[in-house]
C-alpha cells in the first residue's frame, strides 16, 4: 500500500507540473533542490495548420513545409517529427519561422533519410 | 498512512510515468525557462494506391519530318528517333483526377511502365513535361509551347521488347502538388535507333502504358 501511495504521488506530482504550465524543469537522479515557478501559456495561434511534405525520387521525405503559418508566429521555433505507424519518431527537425506578410510556408529539412512510405503522422510544435 | 516525500527518485519516477502518460503522441516541443508560448497539433495522413492504366493515359509522338502531323495522337505505337533532322519524341502522361487528391496531398511511390514494341540499341531518356498538353494538338511545332525539365527523371535501354519502368516518385510527387500531370518527354538524342513504344491505343492491352501510384493525403 505504502508503495502504491508513492507511486500515485510521483505521478500527480508529474502530471500538475505537466499540465498547462511550462515548467521547464531537468531533473537528475542527483538533484537535491527544485525551484518551480509558473507562467501563462499562449501559443501564436490556435489553428491546427496543414503540413505537406516533398520527397526525392527514391521516396525518402527531403522537407516538411507547414501551410499558411501566422505572421504572429515570427521568431518562434516549428518543429516537426515525423512518426510512423506506431507513433514512434522516425526523424525530428526544427527550424524558426522567417517574417512573411500573411500566411507563410515554412519549409524544415534536415530529418535524415525517412521513406515516405513509412510515414503516417506528424507531430508538430510552435514554440516562443 | 504516512506522509509522502517527495524524493529526487521519486520525483524523476514520477516524470517518466507521466510522460508515458502522453504515450502515442511525440510532439517536438521543447520548452526553455523563457519559454511563454506554446502550439502543439498533430496530423494523420491516409494512405492509398490509384494505379493508372491506358484508360487515363494520353500519349502521341511528334515528328521532325512532319512538323505539323498530329497522327502520333491515334497511333497504336510511340515512335522515339534520335536521326538528325528525323527526331521523334515521345509523350505519355495520366490524369490523375480520378484518385481526388487534394494539392496537399504527395506520392510515396510512382513506377512509370512502358513496353517497347521495336528495340533499338539506345538509351531513351525520360524527361518531365510541366505544362499542358494534348495528344490530339501536339506536332513537332508546338513543342516550343511546352515547358520539359532539362534533366532526365530516368532512363531505359531499348535494347530489348519488353516492359520496361522507370521511378517517377517525385515528378508525380510535385505534380500532384501543382494539381496537375502533364506527363513525360520520351527521347532518345544519340544513335540512330528506331524505338518505337506500345501507345494506350495499342491492340495488346499488355503494352500500353501505365503507372503505379502509391500516395498519402
Amino acid at each position: 500500500m505504502k508503495r502504491l501511495i508513492n507511486i500515485l504521488g510521483a505521478v500527480l506530482t508529474a502530471a500538475l507540473l505537466s499540465a498547462g504550465v511550462a515548467a521547464a524543469a531537468s531533473l537528475g537522479l542527483g538533484t537535491k533542490t527544485l525551484g518551480a515557478g509558473s507562467a501563462a501559456v499562449t501559443g501564436c495561434t490556435a489553428s491546427a495548420l496543414t503540413a505537406t511534405r516533398n520527397v526525392s525520387n527514391s521516396g525518402n521525405v527531403t522537407q516538411v513545409n507547414v501551410l499558411s503559418v501566422p505572421q504572429a508566429c515570427a521568431g518562434e521555433t516549428l518543429a516537426v517529427t515525423l512518426e510512423n505507424s506506431s507513433h514512434t519518431s522516425l526523424g525530428s527537425a526544427s527550424t524558426t519561422v522567417g517574417a512573411c506578410t500573411g500566411g507563410c510556408t515554412v519549409s524544415v529539412t534536415g530529418f535524415g533519410t525517412v521513406s515516405a512510405t513509412n510515414l503516417t503522422a506528424y507531430a508538430l510544435s510552435l514554440t516562443g | 498512512m504516512r506522509r509522502f516525500h517527495l524524493t529526487p527518485l521519486r520525483l524523476a519516477a514520477g516524470f517518466l510515468l507521466g510522460s508515458l502518460t502522453f504515450a502515442g503522441v511525440g510532439y517536438a516541443a521543447s520548452l526553455g525557462l523563457s519559454s511563454t508560448k506554446l502550439h502543439v497539433w498533430s496530423q494523420s495522413l491516409t494512405k492509398g494506391i490509384c494505379n493508372q492504366t491506358s484508360v487515363t493515359a494520353d500519349d502521341t509522338y511528334v515528328q521532325q519530318a512532319s512538323p505539323n502531323s498530329t497522327t502520333g495522337g491515334t497511333a497504336t505505337t510511340l515512335r522515339i528517333r534520335p536521326a538528325a533532322g528525323a527526331q521523334d519524341y515521345s509523350f505519355i502522361r495520366f490524369d490523375l483526377s480520378g484518385c481526388s487528391l487534394p494539392t496537399t496531398a504527395g506520392a510515396d511511390s510512382a513506377v512509370l511502365s512502358v513496353y517497347v514494341t521495336t528495340a533499338g540499341n539506345d538509351t531513351v531518356s525520360v524527361y518531365p513535361v510541366y505544362t499542358n498538353w494534348s495528344s490530339s494538338t501536339l506536332t513537332w511545332n508546338g513543342l516550343g509551347g511546352l515547358t520539359i525539365g532539362s534533366t532526365a527523371t530516368g532512363s531505359f535501354s531499348s535494347a530489348s521488347t519488353g516492359t520496361q519502368t522507370v521511378t517517377v516518385t517525385a515528378d508525380v510527387d510535385a505534380a500532384i502538388k501543382a494539381g496537375a500531370l502533364w506527363g513525360w518527354e520520351f527521347r532518345v538524342t544519340t544513335g540512330n535507333a528506331n524505338v518505337a513504344l506500345g501507345s494506350s491505343e495499342n491492340g495488346n492491352a499488355a503494352r500500353r502504358p501505365s503507372m503505379t501510384l502509391s500516395y498519402e493525403k
